[in-house]
């Protein structure tokens, strides 16, 4: 009862006449940015960071969840008219919506795809709704040896599941958090990692990381490999509408998605890409249909793109009660927490609850908005498709400069943008994956007042970090995470020993 | 006497050491740092140069790592770069100058003019050769940003600190 008070007062907030604008304006930036290849959710929020200085919290807020949501919605379209995945999460829905746009039914693959987003995107506004609240009072018993473990198990999550080696995870990972110690100690008051340099007294903004590896660094790969002729458009055609059958067949998988996706959503790294994996392997072995599999199954549309947005409301599970990002998008809406001298986790429900309960209603609304954007008026955003490269990339470098220089117009900014977009030109060639290093620079610095905390309470004895029953579980989980995969890899990439034949 | 084929591939890709050796000299520079940072202080626990040295040994050991992978040849371009065009110098490096002129120019030329600059240098490394109409396009574009970002309370410098 408690709960559905504070959503109704939610509601209060997010029905606000100008809050409902910032939702609106969220929701279709956030459909124009996943259907443009090369922008994602999460620089879109962070070249908007700077309105943070003159918008209200949850107004800001409000905008960014309809960006994050939007996105998705945004990405499938590009996945089934273009076969270009506008963001990871959308890399499945390709796989079976471009065949079915190629069979002329990329209508009835983006109704799917739509419909299927609203559903898990309501179902897992619901779970986030009922869950966060408890996650957070559970949060309220954690020391400071708990929440070192947690950003450990993070830490170690990330670098290993994402990219395509544990080596490069950890590279990018150790690169974010050597960022994260330039500047002043906060606890002691010394500098580090200056090397003389004033202006890095404050320590490397997040923006200009963000920026610099993912809109500076895309927009040199693409440059260096524009030779490529584009992929084609494959047009709207097949009505606008789905038919029984199809309806038939998507409610299941829409469902399955969802449950599929909220809870590995809100995993530490779980993240929108492996919910959409193996929403699309588990349609395609309980369907009815499975040689259409590969040649435009709907099935195969409609589980992954309810698995991709209900992950994107379980990302928002231990981003808002605990205080992790466990994507590159939750990573920088920490820092826009931050920017308003915000810290998400169990405190922010007790002290903000009108953000916090806005901000979850906002995502029903912005539901609501998506799905009008994008169901009737999809040919609009089509549309955007027809931009020449030249000049999305263009804009990119000059949003990008916005959001660097409009941060403090500050020529150091300026210098570590070209060496940052220089790093991601090479993590973009070499696969070296971005979300570790972000989640590095942003939680470092949290995990070593963490650690100097525990180490403080306890008078050095380092047996503090395994002294709770909660932080046992936690490094042993991380330790897991951090050994299983290489046994596993050894074992099978082992020859198969032939069993001895005996001629005697 | 016949090669095999995988191998004389692996023989011809490029060993990127230098990857390696870039992450080892962070790690060494980390390292050198935390020995520079003064401890005067007894610190209960871990002082302040306690994670630079975690993360330059960190660094250093996985620099180290990444050049043995790159002489056996198993650190290789993404197999997505592979499947596209090669790629094509000039365009990076037109790309690259429309990244880094900001430096030479925001602070006499402003923002509107520079981001012209950088939009026309980048429009051109993707192909385009429409000189006149890319910077038409990157001027307004400058424009408008500066414009609504200045409304918003942000400031990107005067308009065009030459004419003050």
């Amino acid at each position: 009862m408690d709960i559905l008070s504070q959503l109704i007062g939610g509601f209060a907030v997010a029905l606000q006449p100008m809050n409902l604008f910032w939702a609106l304006i969220g929701c279709a930036l956030g459909t124009a940015v996943g259907v443009l290849p090369g922008i994602g959710p999460a620089l879109t929020i962070a070249l908007l960071m700077p309105i943070t200085a003159q918008v209200a919290p949850a107004s800001a807020f409000i905008m960014f969840a309809g960006i994050l949501y939007g996105a998705l919605y945004g990405g499938s379209t590009t996945s089934i008219l273009l076969n270009t995945p506008g963001e990871s999460g959308a890399v499945m829905t390709a796989l079976e919506g471009n065949r079915m746009a190629r069979n002329g039914r990329g209508a009835a693959a983006l109704a799917t795809a739509a419909i299927g987003s609203f559903v898990a995107g309501t179902i897992g506004t619901l779970a986030l709704t009922f869950l966060a609240p408890s996650i957070a009072e559970l949060a309220f018993v954690f020391g400071p040896e708990d929440y070192f473990a947690l950003m450990v198990l993070s830490f170690t999550s990330v670098a290993v599941v994402m990219g395509r080696s544990m080596v490069r995870g950890f590279t990018a990972l150790f690169f974010g958090l050597a960022l994260g110690t330039i500047g002043i100690d906060t606890q002691t008051g010394q500098t580090r990692m200056v090397f003389g340099t004033l202006e890095l007294l404050d320590g490397v903004s997040f923006t200009v990381v963000l920026v610099s590896l993912f809109a500076i660094g895309e927009a040199l790969y693409v440059a260096s490999r524009s030779g490529t002729v584009p992929a084609a458009i494959n047009p709207l055609a097949g009505g606008s509408w789905m038919t029984r059958q199809d309806w038939a067949r998507s409610w299941k998988p829409w469902l399955r998605g969802s449950v599929i996706g909220f809870p590995i959503g809100a995993l530490p790294a779980g993240g929108t890409e492996i919910p959409t994996f193996l929403s699309y392997a588990l349609e395609r072995r309980l369907s009815k249909h499975p040689k259409e599999f590969g040649h435009g199954a709907i099935e195969g549309v409609a589980g992954p793109e309810a698995a991709n947005n209900a992950a994107a409301a379980g990302i928002l599970v231990p981003l808002l009660t605990l205080g992790l990002p466990s994507t590159a998008t939750a990573a920088v809406l920490l820092a826009a927490f931050q920017n308003y001298g915000l810290q998400p986790g169990p405190m922010l429900f007790a002290t903000n609850p009108d953000l916090l309960w806005g901000l979850i209603a906002s995502l029903y609304i912005g539901n609501l908005i998506l799905l009008v954007l994008n169901l009737p008026l999809v040919g609009i955003w089509v549309r955007l498709l027809l931009i020449p490269r030249h000049y999305i990339y263009g804009g990119i470098v000059v949003f990008a400069l916005v959001g660097v220089w409009g941060l403090s117009t500050s020529w150091m900014d300026l210098l570590l943008m070209c060496g940052l977009g220089l790093i991601g030109y090479v993590a973009r060639v070499y696969d070296f994956p971005i979300a570790p290093v972000l989640i590095g620079l942003i939680l470092g610095p949290q995990a070593e007042i963490q650690l100097r905390r525990a180490l403080a309470v306890s008078q050095g004895d380092w047996g503090v970090l395994v002294s709770t029953p909660i932080a046992t579980m936690l490094l042993s989980i991380a330790l897991v995470v951090l050994v299983v995969p290489p046994i596993l890899a050894r074992l099978r990439s082992r020859p198969k020993t032939e069993p001895a034949i005996s001629t005697g | 006497m016949s090669v095999n084929p995988s191998r004389q591939d692996a023989h011809r890709k490029p060993r990127p050491w230098w990857l390696g050796l870039g992450v080892l000299a962070m790690g060494a520079l980390w390292l050198n740092g935390a020995r520079s940072i003064a401890s005067t202080t007894n610190y209960i626990g871990v002082g302040p140069a306690a994670i630079i040295l975690a993360v330059g040994m960190g660094l250093a050991v996985l620099g180290v790592i990444l050049i043995t992978q790159a002489m056996r040849g198993e650190l290789v371009a993404s197999p997505e770069g592979e499947e596209e065009a090669p790629p094509s110098r000039s365009a990076f490096l037109l790309a690259l100058a429309g990244v880094s002129i900001p430096l030479l120019t925001i602070r006499w030329l402003g923002f509107p003019l520079t981001a012209m600059l950088a939009f026309t240098l980048v429009t051109h490394a993707f192909g385009s050769r429409r000189t006149g109409l890319d910077l038409m396009v990157g001027a307004v574009l400058g424009s408008v940003a500066w414009l609504g970002f200045s409304r918003l309370g942000i400031s990107l410098g005067p308009f065009l600190p030459l004419i003050g």
